[in-house]
Formats: structure tokens, C-alpha cells, sequence
């Protein structure tokens, strides 16, 4: 699909995948700086240029299938669910990260820091391609221009994300959200569910909500006090119990709209559907007090 | 690595975010649930069943129809709209309940009419 140049909709892909870019850019120069440092000093500089050059290369091929495989169906629902994660894993803090990296070890060699370098940005490069794939919605040009803007960060923009993200952490948030916006996106635009949801275009608005409330919870989770974080949890739970409930209706043909119902048999099914869960959630909120009073019996 | 987790502060963002920034996302979060409201609701329903959805249109539900297919752009320009009418209610909405606060028994002589 080729969108029209300069339109709303090119512009807002454009601007996705500008966040994205920024938000998910790893970091090359720290490990091709870590690999390389231990080489002579004639083989870093050709260490430096063939690992940017390899760095970019596949990006590019990977670009190239994810275009091809956002297009088999089932991949768009399975990315989707992936962005998910990642946005997830975006807002969760976590304090050892500037500890982890791709390279834990320097290279002795030139082609073990070729190679370390190239397999460090494709596993670093993974989400950030699948973002782009997903936000570019098969438009060519768009990945063209995700590429085109992803590889200057790669090479020399790594101090300028630095500086806007300390400046203003609100472009991680934002960032999440629109990762988690183009995760939905993806969902609901997978062919093998758009007949399914042409039936039941409600279902549209659970997933939405299902798919903030998982991606955006450490986010929302770090504002609730202690007697509120089960929502973290039960929130997304009731979601997926009413999309189940929806799924088995219609799978089993099932009449669960209260309105259209006429024997006593669906009005059960639709009293489980909104009222089945609160057992299940109970038990859960028992389950975890249970858990909590072990623990702290544990240390006393 | 993320090239952020170089940056605590980024690395942290949830916690570190400034209250305008928040209100700011989180108002576009809201824009793109109503969004997707907007595409999950038919609107063939709401044309058969006619004006009396306007006329008792509280719920909004016509102004959520009008957000539907919306683009980010768009989006990021309903939550900045938003998010300013929010901090403007944060501010106005206490000097207005000031003034509509009675004054005290005390002081109602002193109250220039």
C-alpha cells in the first residue's frame, strides 16, 4: 500500500517512525567502541567503517523481509503482539541496563569483530525494524525514509538522542504509546481476523484497551499505591475474559446479547460473561494476600 | 542496549517525567482509546436509529464518531488540545470555586454590595 505524499496519514507514519527510531535506536558506537578496542590500532579504524557499513546493511535486509513478512498472514497479529512487548519493556525502569549490552567481550580478531558487531545490531535492530514495518503500513517509501533517518542515528546521532531523552523523558512515554498505537493497528489490520471483526466491530475497542493497559502498566502501575496495584493485573484479566467470551460465542454460535436473548440458557451465558470473572479475580487478590503474608512470615 | 538506558533519566522515564509531559501523553493516550471507539462503533447505527442519538447524545458519542480513522497527528493535536484544557481547569476551576465560596458570618458587613 502506497500512501499519498504529504498527506495526514504519510506525515503521522513519517512521525512514527521518526519516535520509533529515536526511542528504539541501540547503541552501535558503544559496542562497536567495546569490540574493536582491543584490536591494533591499524584493524579499529577498518573495524569502525566495515562494522557501521555491516550495521547498516542489515538493517536494510532486515527492513526488506519484514516488509515481505508483515504481508503472510498471521505475522501482522504476531508482530502486533510483539510491539506490545516492547513497549512494555521500553517504560519498565530498569537500573542494570547501561550494564547489558550485545558484546560482552572484546574481539581478538577483525572478522570475530565483524562479526560480533553485525549480530549485535541484528538483535538490537529486531524491534526497532518490526516497529517501522508495522508503522510504515507496507508503504516502501516510508521504510526508505525509516532507514534513510535510523542510520544517521546509528552513526553519528547517539548524543543528540542522548540529550533529548535526558531533556525531556516524556518522548520515552510518548514513544510507548505509539508503539503500543501501532501494535492495535496491527492487530485489528491482520487479514486473517478482519472478517471476525467486521462481525463484532465492538471487540475493536476491548483490544485497544487490553493492548494500553498491558503496554502502558509500569507506566500507570508506578502511580497506583500498594492496595491498587492488583488493577495491574485484573484490568487486562477482564479483558481478555470478555474477547474470550466473544470468541467462544461466536465460535460455538452462541447467543450472548442480552437484548436478542430468549431462553433461560443465554441469559446464564450472559450473566458468566459479566459476572464470571469476579471469582476468578477473587481468587487471584486471595491468592496473592496468601503469597504476601507468606513472604513476610519468611522474614520475620 | 538501548541507546536511551544510556541517559538515567530516560532509562527511568516513568518516574522522571515532568507533570506537563505526562498530562500530555496521557491525554493523547485518551485520544487514541476514543479513537478506536470511534472505529469500533458502527455509524449505519446510529443513522437508523434516527436524531433522538443527537438530541440525547450525552454520552458523546457523536463527537467520538467524528475521531474516527483519526491519524497521529491529529491525535498528538486533540492531546495537546486536551491536556492545555486540562491545566487550565486545574488552574481556573479553584478561583472560580473561591469565588462562589459564601462569605464568612463575620464578614457579611463587610462585604461591599
Amino acid at each position: 500500500m502506497e500512501l499519498e505524499f504529504f498527506s495526514a496519514a504519510f506525515l503521522s507514519a513519517l512521525f512514527a517512525i521518526v519516535l520509533i527510531d529515536l526511542v528504539l535506536a541501540g547503541d552501535n558506537a558503544l559496542i562497536i567502541g567495546l569490540v574493536a578496542r582491543n584490536l591494533p590500532k591499524g584493524q579499529q579504524r577498518r573495524v569502525i567503517f566495515w562494522g557501521t557499513f555491516g550495521a547498516i546493511a542489515v538493517r536494510g535486509a532486515m527492513a526488506v523481509l519484514v516488509v515481505y513478512i508483515l504481508n503472510v498472514p498471521g505475522f501482522m497479529l504476531a508482530g502486533g503482539i510483539a510491539l506490545v512487548w516492547i513497549a512494555r519493556k521500553l517504560l519498565t525502569p530498569d537500573p542494570d541496563a547501561a550494564a547489558q549490552h550485545a558484546a560482552q567481550a572484546p574481539a581478538v580478531s577483525f572478522a570475530a569483530a565483524l562479526r560480533t558487531i553485525v549480530v549485535a545490531d541484528a538483535i538490537m535492530g529486531v524491534d526497532n525494524v518490526l516497529a517501522i514495518g508495522g508503522a510504515a503500513s507496507g508503504s516502501i517509501v516510508l521504510i526508505v525514509l525509516g532507514l534513510a533517518i535510523s542510520v544517521p542515528i546509528i552513526v553519528w546521532g547517539s548524543h543528540l538522542v542522548i540529550t533529548l531523552v535526558d531533556r525531556y523523558p516524556s518522548v520515552i512515554l510518548l514513544g510507548g504509546a505509539v508503539l503500543a498505537w501501532t501494535g492495535y493497528s496491527m492487530v485489528v489490520r491482520e487479514p486473517l481476523l478482519a472478517p471476525w471483526f467486521e462481525g463484532h466491530a465492538a471487540t475493536r475497542l476491548v483490544i485497544a484497551i487490553l493492548v494500553f493497559s498491558i503496554s502502558l502498566a509500569p507506566w500507570y502501575s508506578a502511580r497506583l499505591s500498594a492496595r491498587m496495584k492488583p488493577l495491574v493485573v485484573l484490568l487486562p484479566a477482564l479483558l481478555i475474559w470478555m474477547l474470550a467470551v466473544e470468541v467462544a460465542a461466536s465460535h460455538w454460535k452462541l447467543q450472548v446479547d442480552y437484548l436478542l436473548a430468549n431462553e433461560s440458557g443465554e441469559y446464564l451465558l450472559e450473566g458468566l460473561r459479566w459476572l464470571g470473572w469476579l471469582p476468578l479475580a477473587a481468587a487471584f487478590l486471595w491468592l496473592r494476600d496468601q503469597l504476601a503474608q507468606r513472604s513476610r512470615s519468611a522474614r520475620a | 542496549m538501548l541507546l536511551i538506558h544510556r541517559s538515567p533519566r530516560a532509562a527511568n522515564a516513568v518516574r522522571t517525567v515532568s507533570p506537563g509531559g505526562e498530562l500530555f501523553v496521557a491525554s493523547v493516550v485518551i485520544c487514541m482509546i476514543l479513537a478506536s471507539f470511534g472505529d469500533a462503533v458502527d455509524p449505519a447505527l446510529f443513522g437508523e436509529a434516527g436524531l433522538e442519538f443527537a438530541l440525547f447524545d450525552l454520552g458523546g458519542e457523536f463527537s467520538v464518531l467524528a475521531m474516527r480513522h483519526w491519524h497521529l497527528l491529529q491525535l498528538l493535536l486533540a492531546g495537546g488540545i486536551l491536556a492545555a484544557g486540562i491545566a487550565v481547569l486545574r488552574v481556573g476551576a479553584p478561583a472560580a470555586f473561591k469565588i462562589l465560596r459564601p462569605a464568612p458570618r463575620r464578614a457579611i458587613d463587610k462585604v461591599p454590595i
